[in-house]
């Protein structure tokens, strides 16, 4: 445990503005790109209709990791205690 | 040699060479726990498939040793967990932690290769004995309890079993651990002796209410201690629920709702090795899911899950070992921007957390996408599109969550150093293994129960999981998942991390259970209290009346004067003369 809390001037490539910016623009191209793959194959083990609609994977992720988060933020005023709650 | 020891329960090695231990003093044990591990997984790989180890008590025939197909994977993973943790834990200079590791996931290893009941209680009470030891390592008077909550619900989970083994036995005759459920395919249809082992590994599998004591210990362990844990008692419950009830159809739904709930609990959870303890529930859904399905695809997904599940789970608590090792501590709220100083480890969790996620290449894509398979071969569409919702769910936590609030975000500003040799070497082991099995994945099914075999078209062929569908499929889901994430962190929407304790089961237990039970003692205090004042003071009245009577001025015990005495003396002679002569 021989941590120091002075803060480093020196920035790391994933602290520069500009780097993150282009990862992001990454991940929207690789985004949009996979999205448009659908229209390149045939799902031909697809189980259900569903799964052969455009990019149904895509948005579904989507909604429901915002969903996930959002469910997590309802339940926090309901759960959350003090941390030294089971202590005292 | 291998004639006489496959008579022996598969990881005696590292059970008896533990007690060896302390003779080695603290600096050797942690050497020779590793090398303990390394020779019984040796000796593993050379045994021959089969039941062994045939012995009689009270007339009942037990089965110390039965290697076959499930057994074997699961024996064979143990056993690489064994290493990797072991490797990860040479720096300890603890001897009783191991000790206690080499006694713990050497009883899981006899556990999973015992062929009747008994011989499983044995073994489940002992992983559960053992492993608390690297709970309570850490020293703290909340590990201490947070331990003694753990004990009491493993050593529970073993009284069930023994108690359902022995109606079982009463049933059917037989102690055998076989296929329990039959032809079952409700619990209702289960003898009630079945019903309790299933409640026993419900329990050690962590079902949804029944699941807290993971959550409440695992994080309370010491950094090496978790992984360990993380490797063995739920596996073996898997294993177990495999082994005893694939088929069972309540199991999909008990999945289902074990792959959903954690994933909300853990996007709140500030503690980064409580939120592994959540995903690590979330994961045995995962399995407990192709288990309730029951056809030899979903089984073989089961298993091959848990495989892949061990390596990539023990490398992330590994990683957040590190952290607590080097930092002290893996809320995130105090963490931030350690890939500057721990570069290595934040690259290791990183491969952990893609594994873990689904990403192709990965050890979790090759095993997880099985699962989904099977439920869609089923056409179980509800529970195809649960486990599609739970692999987000994984994503966000583990896939997400762990490395950046550990490792990225808001920089913390601490300046550490990067973690030692020996657990990069462990997590470095760990993530080739992850890669490994996301690549050369024929290696890993040709050890699965059966050929994993799929339907396509209307006929069965080898299941391949790189198909065009399942690898562009999965990278929608998992990516457009990442960019919810940026999307709500730009927008400000994502939760930050705070300080807190989250309620969950373990609430009942620790708040009005103890409330409830210390008020009937209250009562029954106050009752005991008055019934002996009661009782004293009736005594005390009554001796008052005997020393009355007996005291020196009593009747009875006061000296009388002489010519009193002389007097009654008299008296008494003559009354005696009166009745002679009349």
């Amino acid at each position: 445990m021989n941590d120091s809390t002075s803060k480093d001037e020196t920035q790391s490539w994933f602290e520069k503005r500009g780097n993150v910016r282009t990862l992001i623009g990454v991940l929207i191209v690789a985004c949009i790109g996979l999205a448009v793959a659908d229209l390149f194959y045939e799902n031909d083990h697809a189980h259900f209709p569903i799964e052969k609609s455009f990019a149904f994977q895509a948005w579904f992720g989507f909604v429901v990791f915002v969903v996930i988060v959002f469910l997590g933020v309802a339940l926090r005023p309901i759960i959350k205690r003090s941390e030294d709650y089971y202590d005292r | 040699m291998i004639d006489s020891l496959k008579h022996l329960p598969p990881g005696f090695i590292m059970m008896l060479g533990a007690l060896l231990l302390p003779m080695l003093g603290r600096r050797l044990s942690a050497a020779a726990a590793l090398v303990l591990s390394l020779l019984s997984l040796g000796l593993f790989c050379a045994m021959p498939a089969g039941e062994f180890g045939q012995l009689e008590l009270f007339g009942n025939q037990l089965n110390l040793v039965r290697i076959d197909r499930l057994s074997f994977i699961f024996g064979l993973i143990f056993h690489l967990a064994a290493v990797i943790a072991s490797i990860y834990a040479l720096h300890v200079q603890d001897t009783k932690q191991h000790i206690a590791a080499m006694i713990y996931a050497g009883g899981a290893i006899a556990a999973a290769c015992a062929g009747d009941f008994v011989t499983l209680f044995v073994f489940w009470e002992l992983t559960a004995l053992s492993s608390v030891v690297l709970v309570w390592a850490t020293g703290t008077e909340r590990s201490y309890r947070s331990g003694m909550r753990y004990l009491i619900v493993q050593v529970l989970s073993g009284v069930l079993l023994l108690s359902g083994a022995l109606l079982q036995l009463n049933e059917t005759g037989s102690l055998a651990f076989v296929h329990l459920a039959g032809d079952a395919t409700s619990v209702l249809e289960l003898s009630t002796g079945a019903k309790l082992i299933l409640l026993a590994f419900g329990i050690k599998a962590a079902f949804p209410l029944l699941h807290n004591w993971l959550q409440d210990a695992y994080p309370e362990a010491t950094a090496t201690g978790t992984v360990f844990l993380s490797a063995f008692t739920t596996k073996l419950a898997i294993y177990s629920l495999a082994r005893g009830f694939a088929g069972v159809e309540e199991l999909i739904y008990i999945g289902c709702a074990m792959t959903l709930f954690p994933i909300v609990f853990a996007v709140i959870e500030n503690d980064l090795r409580r939120v592994l303890a959540y995903s690590l529930n979330n994961q045995l859904g995962f399995m407990v899911v192709g288990i309730g399905i029951g056809t030899p695809l979903a089984i073989n997904g089961a298993a091959v899950h848990a495989f892949c599940h061990i390596i990539y789970k023990a490398l992330l608590f590994m990683s957040m070992g590190a952290v607590l090792h080097r930092v002290g501590t893996t809320k995130a709220t105090e963490l931030g921007g350690l890939h500057k100083s721990m570069p290595w480890t934040t690259g290791f969790c990183l491969i952990g957390a893609g594994s873990i996620s689904g990403f192709p290449l990965l050890s979790g894509f090759i095993s997880k996408s099985m699962i989904i398979t099977a439920a869609g071969q089923e056409h179980l569409f509800w529970v195809w599109i649960v486990l599609l919702i739970a692999s987000a769910g994984v994503m966000e936590h583990s896939g997400i969550k762990i490395p950046f609030f550990a490792f990225f975000a808001h920089d913390s500003g601490k300046r550490v150093k990067e973690a030692p040799l020996n657990m990069l070497i462990a997590m470095g082991l760990a993530a080739a293994m992850c890669i490994g099995l996301g690549i050369f994945y024929p290696l890993l099914y040709s050890l699965l129960p059966t050929e994993p075999m799929a339907m396509h078209h209307g006929h069965e062929e080898p299941y391949k999981p790189y198909t065009a569908a399942h690898v562009i499929t999965m990278l929608q889901l998992l990516m457009f998942a990442v960019l919810a994430f940026v999307v709500l962190m730009t927008t400000k929407l994502y939760p930050s991390e705070v300080r807190a304790t989250n309620l969950d089961t373990d609430w009942f237990y620790r708040k009005p259970l103890p409330w409830v039970l210390g008020s009937i003692g209250a009562a029954i205090g106050w009752f005991d209290k008055k019934v002996r004042a009661e009782f004293i003071d009736c005594g005390k009245s009554f001796i008052g009346r005997l020393a009355d009577g007996f005291g020196e001025k009593g009747l009875m015990g006061g000296t009388w004067a002489t010519n009193a005495m002389a007097f009654w003396a008299a008296m008494l002679l003559g009354i005696f003369l009166l009745i002679y002569y009349s």
